[in-house]
Formats: structure tokens, C-alpha cells, sequence
């Protein structure tokens, strides 16, 4: 018996498989057992599990490529297991052991549980598949097939509004779309579709505009600007569940995972050419607008949305740089980011199923009644803030390195975003958990979050510590041969003026933030002195009302487009219903006069056809 | 060989004793079994050609010639020959026949032992023209086949089938004109009718008929069999006959009758004359015209039987269009086609005596919503509608694709792209007729009307499986075609 077992698991190809397939059963099971939250928890944890020693398993094997024997017309099926995917498969499913745990249980009493599940299970075996698509088109079903779970999950809260489910559909299916055509690109001047046969493309000619598509596209999934509008969006109206499972991690690990495949191995890309510098200005770009947006939020999920584009930034910036140790710095930061973002989300989503809202207004003071909760967010805002020893200060250290190396502009636009992000954790930190105590009226009297949503958040927190003091183990042990990079980055940072200024800039924050509270009276306007800043005012009126957001533009375009549609629409429905029938119409009863029932005509006709024959005989 | 040249004597042989049993017998008698003995001939001849399929392809046959009362004989020349194109003509036969039969039972009140004889002779006259080995012999039978059609379309003496069939008369008359004197231009030029003499003369290897002679005679017969085939501007004749019959002649005259007097003829004589390209020009160029005009006259009927009669003109484009090609893959679409189009246009005709029994109306603006109340003729008659317009994977779709095929291949591909564009119109007229009768609300005066019974309803089911599962298995007959090469 455990002879089999251990035979069959020690077969990639079952493994892999499965991993596609098992999740849409186990999600369909999820689906039908809807009534009992107690099998639905138990069978939760037992598939993510069983999902995670698949993935372990994998990883511990050796890199093989596996091609379903099917072929359509020159379409090969294949799949590939290699260092770097298999880290990743089993990165995703230990987030996912986490994210399920805290869904299943924060969804507990919702009447869309079960098929909320259902596309979350099929969801993670479309990030299975596409982590271990070695054909590019096969990663491009996977990819589009999360689209569609995607739009499921966000309209599932509110159907009557769905605004953000088309906001995301919009704006994701016009990032898939580049990625459509990049990969068309790259696969027709590759010549070949498989991962695993591109090496180094150089980037020159056609390559560009398949790199440039495939790269927007990958970062679009992240919620890199400028697709990012959707993400606010859905912070108003998707289930809390949705942002700790997708903007908070699945998407960034997607993203970043495409991005650096095609950054490190299918594309010959260098530290300094204009590709670089291009991503690492978008990079910086995102860093600091989207902070500066998340500054001024005055509702906690919106304001955790804005971090979760801007902490993206940094991924950006560090792989945009093409050097290792930015590579390195920003595969880390995803991974640190993935953890402390998403466990912001479970805090929020914890606080507002007690309290039944997320308004930084209404909240205050909860750090007594939820001593755990609050002890968490300690740890996710220094780990975010990037304080040294949590896991946020190592990776960023790597990034702010590559930055400098590149152009100082660059690091300075970093540490703005350090500054800001600071700021504005501080403002929310301190007047979420500290202070007097005030909740809505008419809530329960507050308790601490349920055991099932407080485990996932605290092993989150433990392994902000562990990655951040123990950050060998991240580093050196997974990344390191993951990514074929020498060098070692592990330990304290090796530039000691870096950590000065950044320790600096948080002081700075911490001023700042004193400063502000002091001048509007509370510390949750404490960033409202930024916000009415002479010039910063204006950039700010702008946006919030929507003018710098690209989905507007979009939309503002579509308008006109479908005006012009609607006028060519009638020329052809005319043509359809009045032209065209009206001609066929006459020229039936044209030809009906000719038969008009009278003997001496059907003879006329029949020898004057003769005689047409006659003619043309004689034509030719 | 002897088993085979029995089952082709049958041919002739069983619908000629069933004109004497029809008379021998007390006109009472046969009354009421006359459908029991029509069906067996029908059955007789399709079970007939199926064995004559199987067994010249078992022996590897392409063509069999046979005599028939040997000793009539002086030279050594066989009088009758099968080939597969003649079989599958000889099979619609058969098929249309039954479901004439299976529909008679139904509508035909009086004369039923005239029918039979009728209908016999009528028998004997298509069979004979595709048998024969002569083009003399062919122009007699096509005289049998026309004067029995005159009189079956007559029979009943009302004023509109009188007219109707007076105008066949006519018109008719003008085309054995053109041909008898075709012929006998044609005689003159060779000296023999015979198609082999015509082959192994040389007038097949030139490009251009050499004579003003030869010409002439094309020129004619060419018409005469137009006129026949109901071919646009010949055809003005074919809706009056065809909608002032009885439903089961109808079938009969729309179903395979114009199709062995007039395609099998033209078919003949491209065979023949296989190098002449002005007859491929004029069958092209009669084709389109025939396809176009017939769907648009067809879009402005009222009448069922009569738009489903300049349906059929439309169809006899197609095929026309096909045999212009000259190639093997023509006729093979042109028979392909003349298969498909005898099981829908019989399906079509059978939902006419459906609906003409149960409303006793066949105009289409009186009918409506008839979908509840007849659902098997419904059905039956979109599956019909759908084979027609070419929909996959009726029957009407392969031979249609064939066609178009055949088109393309022979370096036509502007005809092709227009016999593809006028599937439309016949899509458009179909649609008009369904929502005409079986969509919509039901007018008062049909509120009662329900579901045909009987043989009409049983041949409705049977033309709609065979139309549905010759199409589901037509790769089969394609892959068989090619184990041949003749494809």
C-alpha cells in the first residue's frame, strides 16, 4: 500500500496532472457540500494539503518536460516542471494551504459560499497549469481561464453592481489581449512555442513588441499601472476573501513569475538599455503613485488595494534593473510581499466581519479587545514600513542596492514610496489599535477574531520573522538555485550608508506623521497636510475624480467608438431590412410577370431561350 | 452474372406485370390492394438496384450491358447497359415511387387502377431511358414517360390539373420537337445513335462541334432536355403542372420525373460530348440562371406546393451547374445531388399532402402555428429545409459541398463562390415558408387541426431518418467513392 503510494507519487507526470485537475473536483465537492461548514473546513485543509505535497514532491524532483500525447495541428501539449517553477507551484500552495483556511471560515453564514469556493478551487488549478505550462499558448489558456473565475469571484458579492467585475474584465482582458499577441509574436518569430526550447531572444526587431506585450501583460495581472484601477475598485466591492486570495497574493506570484521568465531566460535582457530603464520607470512610477493614492485613503481596504499596486513597484523596479542582486531583491519582495499583504487583507477582513465595516472613521482603539489581531498588523506594518530585522527591510535593501546601481533617480523614487508607505501605515496603525476605544453603534460587543481566520494571519506573521532574520533560508536556500544566481545576498545588508538612509527616511516618516497629527487634530489626518499641500491639491482633486485613471480614458474612448458603431449599425441594418429584401421582393415579381399563366409567353420564352443557347454556341 | 442480368430484367419486367395483374383482377379487387402492389414494385426496384450495387461492385463491374428477349436481336450490340450513375438513378426511382405510393394511399379517392397503370408505364418509361445503350431508344421512352405524366397530372379532371397539363403538353411537345429533330440532325452528321458509335467517332476529340449540322443538333437537344429539366426560362410550365397535381404525382413529377427526362438526358450528352465546351458554358451559365431566378420567384409564392415546384427549379441549377464541370467529381456531385434532392423534395411534397388532409388548405398565408399541432410534419419539414439550404450534416450539405468542390476544382471558382451565395436565398425562402405555416399563432379556422396519421405520417418519419443518417454517414460513401478511385 505505501508502496504504491510512494510509486505513484514519485511519477511527475501523475503529480502534475493532478494538480490541474483535482482542484476543479475538489471544488465541485466544496460546492455540493455547501450546507456543512464543518466538512467544508475539514475538506479545505485536507486538499490544500494534499495540493501542497504534490507541490513539494515536485520540487524535489528533477526538471522534466511532459508533452499530453494530443496534437492539433502542430500544437504540442506540453508541460514542464523545472527549479523555478516547482518553487513557485509550491510557494502557491502553501499560500493557498493559508488563503482557503481563512476563506472557508471567513465566508462561513454567506449564502455564496460554496460557489465562491468552487472558483477558487478551479482558480488554483488554473495557476497550477499556467506555473507549469511549458507551451506558451498553454500558459495563455490557463491565464485566460483565471480571467473567468476572476469576473465569477467579483461579481458573486454584488450582482446588481457588478462595476468593479467590469472594470476588472475590461482592463484584465485588454492586458490578456497584449499578451495574446505578444506570445503570437514571440511563437511565430521563435518558431516554436515551448518555454523550454526559446533561449535569449534577442531583443531587436520583432522581439521588442512580443517582449513589451508579454511583459504589460504579466505585470497587468499583478496590478502594475497603468492596469491597476480595477484593484481599488474591488476593494469596494468584492468579498474581503477575493483581495487576500488574489490581489493580495495569487496575482502578484503569477505576474512576477511570468515577468521574470521571460525577463531572465526567454529574452536576452541587460542592465542599462532602454527595455530596462523603461520597466524600472514604470516600476518607480508605480511605486509612488499609488502610494501617494493609498495615503490619503480613509478606508482600510482601499488603502491596503493602493499598497498592493504600489509594493508591485518595487518588484518591478528591482527585476527591471536586470542586474542579480535586483532580480533576487525583487523575486524576494514578492515573496515577502505575498505574505504580509495578504495577511493585511485577512486583518482587515477579520475587523470587518466584527465590526461590520473597514471606514478608518468609525473604527478606533480596537488594539485592547483584539490583542492578537493588533499584535499581527505590528508585525505586517513593520515588515511592510521595512523595519529593520522584518522581512520587508531585507528585500527592499536588495531593491533600493539594484536601484542606486542603476540611477539615483530611481532611488530616490524608492524611498518616497519607503516614506509614504510608512506614513501611512502609521496613520492607520495608530488610529485602528490605539487610542480611545469607538466602534459603530450597534455592534455586538467586540471580541477577538474567530481561531480559523487567527491561525492562517499569525503563521503569516511568524514567517514575516523568519524570513526576515532567517533570511538564508529564503535566499540562498530557495531562490538561489531557483533562479541559477551565484551570489549570495543573505544577512544583513552589506552597504551600511543604505540602511542609515533608509532608518533616516523612517524617522522622518515618524516626524512627519507627529507633525500632522498634531496639526489636524487626530492621527488619522495625519496625512491630510500631504493632501492639501499647495500643488499636491490639485493632482489630487484630478484623481480622485477619475481623470488620470486609464479605464476612464478607456471608457471615454469606447464611447465615441460605439457612437460611429451605432451609425454603421444602421447603415447595415438598413441595408438587411429595407434594401435588401425589397430588391429581392422586386425581382421576384418581376420575374413572376414573365409567367404570367399565358401559353403563347411560356412558348415565347422557351424558343427564345433556344435561341440564347443558339447564341452563345455561336460565340464561341 | 446470369443472377445479375435477372435482377436487371426486373426493371422492366415487375412494373409490366403489374399492369396485367392491376387489369386481369376485378377492378374492385385491386381497389383495395392497389397500393399493396405499387409498393412492392417500388419495393421490388429499390431492393433491385441495391443488389445490382452490391454484386457489379463485388465482381468489379464499371458497367454492365444486357439484352433483353435475346432473339430480337441480329447484331451482336447489347440493347440495355447499368453503369453506377444509371443505379443510382434507377435507386431515386424506386425511393420516389414508394413515397408517392405511401401518399396515394392517403390522398387518391377515385380512379386507383388507372393510377397504377399510370404510374407503371411511367415506371417503365424512366427505367427504360436510363437503361437504354441508344439515343433513339432514349427519345421513346422519354415520349412514354411524358405521355403517362400528362395523363397522371389530368386524371382527375378538374379544371386546374386540365390546364396545367395541357401546358405540359404544349410546352413538352415543343421539346420532343427539338429533340427528335436534333436527332436527327445528329443521325445525319454519323450515321448511328448508338452511344458508342458516337463515342468512337471523332466528334467527342475536337473542342468545337466541326459542322453548322452538329451544332444545330446540340443546339436543340440541348434545349429540348432544358425544357424537360425545367431549367430557367424553359421552366414556366413546370410550377402549373406541378401544383395542379394530386400531391402524389406531385412527388412523382417534382421528385424524379423531371430529373431522368431532363438531367439524366443533358448528362448523356455531356458524357458524350465531353470536349464541346459551349455545352459546358450553356449548362453553366442555364445553371446560375436557373438558381437564382427559381429562389427568387420561390420567395414570392403563397402557394406550399408551388413555391416548393420553383424550389425544385433551383435545385435543377445546381445539379445543371455540376455536370458544366465535365469532371468525375461533377457527376459525382450531380448524383450525389439528385439523390439529396429526391428525399427532400419528397419530404417536402409529403408535408404538402400532410397539411393539405389535415387543414385542406395549401395557401400559405391562410396557415399558422401548425408547429403543435403537426409536430412530426414540422420537424420533418426543417430537417427537409435544412438539407435543402446545405446545413451540416444532412445529406443536402455533402452533395452541396461536392458541388462546390467540383466547381472549384474545375478552375471555376467565381461559380462556386455564387452557387455558395444562393444557398441563401434558398435558406430565405424555407424560413419564410416555416414561419409562415408552423410558426406564429394558429388562426381560428385551424384550431382543430391535428397530427396526420397513417402512411403519410409513417413515410415523413422514414425520409427524415434517412435524409438525417445518409448525411451523418456520408464520409463513409466518400471513403468508398475513393477505395474506387473515383473520387
Amino acid at each position: 500500500m505505501f508502496h504504491a503510494v510512494s510509486e505513484w507519487l514519485s511519477g511527475g507526470v501523475n503529480l502534475l496532472l493532478c494538480m490541474v485537475v483535482l482542484p476543479a473536483l475538489f471544488g465541485v465537492v466544496l460546492w455540493m457540500c455547501k450546507k456543512s461548514h464543518f466538512l467544508q473546513t475539514l475538506l479545505v485543509l485536507l486538499s490544500s494539503l494534499l495540493n501542497t505535497l504534490f507541490a513539494f514532491v515536485l520540487y524535489g524532483m528533477d526538471d522534466f518536460v511532459f508533452n499530453i500525447p494530443l496534437t492539433t495541428f502542430g500544437f504540442a501539449y506540453s508541460f514542464r516542471i523545472d527549479a523555478f517553477a516547482s518553487l513557485f507551484l509550491a510557494f502557491t500552495a502553501g499560500m493557498f494551504v493559508l488563503i482557503s483556511l481563512y476563506t472557508v471560515v471567513n465566508l462561513k453564514k454567506q449564502s455564496y459560499n460554496g460557489l465562491y469556493l468552487l472558483y477558487l478551487y478551479i482558480s488554483l488549478g488554473m495557476i497550477n497549469g499556467a506555473l507549469m505550462a511549458d507551451h506558451l499558448g498553454i500558459l495563455l489558456f490557463f491565464w485566460e481561464g483565471l480571467l473567468c473565475t476572476l469576473f465569477g469571484m467579483l461579481l458573486i458579492g454584488n450582482r446588481d453592481h457588478p462595476k468593479a467585475a467590469m472594470k476588472a474584465l475590461t482592463i484584465s482582458g485588454l492586458a490578456d489581449l497584449l499578451l495574446m499577441l505578444g506570445i503570437l509574436l514571440t511563437v511565430l518569430s521563435a518558431g516554436t512555442g515551448n518555454m523550454s526550447e526559446i533561449h535569449a531572444l534577442s531583443l531587436s526587431g520583432n522581439h521588442i513588441v512580443g517582449f513589451v506585450c508579454i511583459l504589460l501583460g504579466a505585470l497587468a495581472k499583478g496590478g502594475c499601472m497603468p492596469f491597476h484601477s480595477w484593484i481599488p475598485q474591488a476593494a469596494e466591492d468584492a468579498p474581503t476573501a477575493f483581495l487576500v486570495g488574489f490581489p493580495g497574493a495569487m496575482e502578484k506570484i503569477l505576474g512576477i513569475y511570468l515577468a521574470t521568465r521571460i525577463v531572465t531566460e526567454l529574452f536576452v535582457f541587460e542592465h542599462g538599455t532602454a527595455m530596462s530603464i523603461a520597466m524600472m520607470i514604470l516600476g518607480t512610477l508605480t511605486i509612488v503613485l499609488a502610494v501617494a493614492m493609498a495615503l490619503i485613503q480613509k478606508d482600510m481596504k482601499k488603502l491596503l488595494a493602493y499598497h498592493a499596486i504600489s509594493q508591485l513597484g518595487y518588484m518591478v523596479l528591482g527585476i527591471g534593473t536586470g542586474l542579480p542582486v535586483g532580480i533576487m531583491g525583487g523575486l524576494f519582495h514578492m515573496m515577502n510581499n505575498v505574505i504580509y499583504k495578504s495577511g493585511l487583507f485577512m486583518i482587515a477582513g477579520s475587523i470587518e466581519k466584527q465590526t461590520g465595516t473597514t471606514d478608518l472613521k468609525q473604527l478606533k482603539g480596537l488594539g485592547k479587545k483584539m490583542p492578537v489581531t493588533a499584535a499581527c498588523f505590528l508585525v505586517f506594518t513593520f515588515s511592510i514600513a521595512g523595519f529593520p530585522g522584518f522581512n520587508g527591510f531585507f528585500s527592499k535593501e536588495l531593491v533600493f542596492d539594484a536601484a542606486l546601481e542603476s540611477h539615483v533617480i530611481f532611488y530616490i523614487g524608492a524611498l518616497l514610496g519607503a516614506f509614504m508607505t510608512a506614513l501611512s501605515f502609521l496613520k492607520m496603525g495608530r488610529s485602528l489599535f490605539f487610542g480611545a476605544y469607538q466602534v459603530p453603534e450597534g455592534t455586538p460587543p467586540l471580541r477577538e477574531t474567530k481561531a480559523g481566520m487567527l491561525i492562517p494571519m499569525s503563521i503569516l506573521a511568524v514567517f514575516c520573522m523568519i524570513f526576515g532574520l532567517g533570511n538564508t533560508l529564503p535566499l540562498d536556500t530557495l531562490l538561489a538555485p531557483a533562479t541559477g544566481i551565484q551570489a549570495s545576498f543573505s544577512g544583513w545588508p552589506h552597504s551600511v550608508l543604505l540602511v542609515v538612509i533608509s532608518l533616516f527616511v523612517l524617522l522622518l516618516a515618524l516626524l512627519d506623521h507627529l507633525y500632522g497629527s498634531k496639526k489636524d487634530g487626530s492621527p488619522l489626518h495625519a496625512a491630510d497636510h500631504i493632501r492639501h499641500a499647495p500643488v499636491l491639491k490639485h493632482i489630487y482633486d484630478a484623481v480622485e475624480k477619475g481623470w488620470l485613471d486609464p479605464y476612464h480614458w478607456l471608457m471615454a474612448a469606447m464611447g465615441g467608438f460605439s457612437d460611429v458603431c451605432v451609425q454603421v449599425e444602421k447603415g447595415i441594418g438598413f441595408v438587411y431590412d429595407k434594401a435588401v429584401p425589397r430588391t429581392v421582393k422586386r425581382a421576384g415579381l418581376a420575374l413572376q410577370r414573365l409567367s404570367d399563366g399565358r401559353l403563347s409567353h411560356y412558348l415565347y420564352l422557351a424558343v427564345g431561350g433556344m435561341l440564347c443557347i443558339a447564341l452563345l454556341f455561336w460565340l464561341l | 452474372m446470369n443472377v445479375l442480368k435477372y435482377a436487371a430484367e426486373t426493371f422492366l419486367f415487375v412494373p409490366f406485370a403489374a399492369i396485367v395483374i392491376n387489369n386481369v383482377f376485378s377492378k374492385k379487387m385491386m381497389e383495395k390492394c392497389f397500393h399493396l402492389l405499387t409498393g412492392a414494385v417500388a419495393l421490388s426496384q429499390i431492393f433491385a438496384t441495391l443488389f445490382c450495387i452490391y454484386s457489379m461492385d463485388a465482381r468489379g463491374m464499371s458497367r454492365f450491358e444486357f439484352f433483353m428477349l435475346e432473339e430480337l436481336y441480329e447484331n451482336d450490340r447489347e440493347f440495355f447497359c447499368l453503369t453506377p450513375v444509371t443505379l443510382i438513378f434507377l435507386l431515386c426511382i424506386g425511393i420516389v415511387a414508394f413515397v408517392s405510393v405511401m401518399v396515394a394511399k392517403k390522398t387518391i379517392d377515385a380512379k386507383k387502377t388507372s393510377y397504377v397503370n399510370l404510374l407503371m408505364t411511367l415506371i417503365i418509361g424512366m427505367n427504360g431511358m436510363v437503361m437504354v445503350n441508344d439515343f433513339f431508344s432514349l427519345y421513346v421512352f422519354l415520349d412514354v414517360v411524358g405521355l403517362s405524366s400528362f395523363v397522371l397530372i389530368a386524371m382527375f379532371r378538374s379544371r386546374k390539373s386540365l390546364e396545367g397539363s395541357i401546358k405540359y403538353i404544349i410546352i413538352s411537345e415543343l421539346a420532343t420537337i427539338f429533340i427528335l429533330t436534333g436527332l436527327a440532325f445528329l443521325f445525319m452528321q454519323t450515321g448511328s445513335l448508338d452511344y458508342m458509335d458516337l463515342n468512337s467517332s471523332l466528334l467527342q476529340n475536337s473542342s468545337e462541334p466541326q459542322t453548322m449540322l452538329l451544332s444545330l443538333s446540340l443546339i436543340l437537344i440541348l434545349s429540348g432536355f432544358f425544357v424537360k429539366a425545367g431549367a430557367v426560362p424553359f421552366h414556366s410550365w413546370l410550377p402549373d403542372a406541378h401544383q395542379s397535381a394530386d400531391t402524389s404525382i406531385s412527388i412523382l413529377l417534382s421528385g424524379i420525373v423531371i430529373k431522368i427526362a431532363g438531367i439524366y438526358g443533358i448528362y448523356v450528352l455531356t458524357d458524350l460530348f465531353s470536349g464541346v465546351k459551349a455545352i459546358q458554358t450553356a449548362l453553366a451559365a442555364i445553371g446560375i440562371l436557373s438558381i437564382v431566378a427559381g429562389a427568387l420567384l420561390a420567395l414570392c409564392q403563397s402557394h406550399f406546393k408551388r413555391m416548393i415546384a420553383y424550389s425544385s427549379v433551383s435545385q435543377m441549377g445546381y445539379i445543371l451547374l455540376a455536370l458544366s464541370t465535365g469532371t468525375t467529381l461533377g457527376v459525382v456531385a450531380a448524383v450525389a445531388h439528385v439523390f439529396s434532392h429526391a428525399l427532400f423534395k419528397s419530404t417536402l411534397f409529403v408535408n404538402a399532402a400532410a397539411i393539405h388532409e389535415q387543414a385542406g388548405t395549401l395557401e400559405m398565408d391562410e396557415m399558422g402555428g401548425l408547429e403543435h399541432r403537426m409536430p412530426v410534419t414540422s420537424f420533418s419539414s426543417v430537417i427537409a429545409f435544412l438539407s435543402t439550404a446545405g446545413i451540416p450534416p444532412l445529406t443536402g450539405f455533402w452533395s452541396k459541398l461536392l458541388i462546390i468542390l467540383a466547381l472549384w476544382t474545375a478552375g471555376n471558382p467565381v461559380l462556386a463562390g455564387v452557387a455558395l451565395c444562393a444557398s441563401i436565398f434558398t435558406s430565405a425562402y424555407f424560413l419564410r415558408m416555416q414561419k409562415k405555416v408552423f410558426f406564429g399563432k394558429t388562426p381560428e379556422h385551424l384550431a382543430s387541426v391535428r397530427e396526420v396519421s397513417g402512411s403519410i405520417k409513417i413515410i415523413e418519419i422514414i425520409l427524415t431518418a434517412i435524409t438525417t443518417l445518409i448525411g451523418i454517414l456520408f464520409p463513409l460513401v466518400l471513403i468508398f467513392l475513393q477505395s474506387r478511385g473515383i473520387l
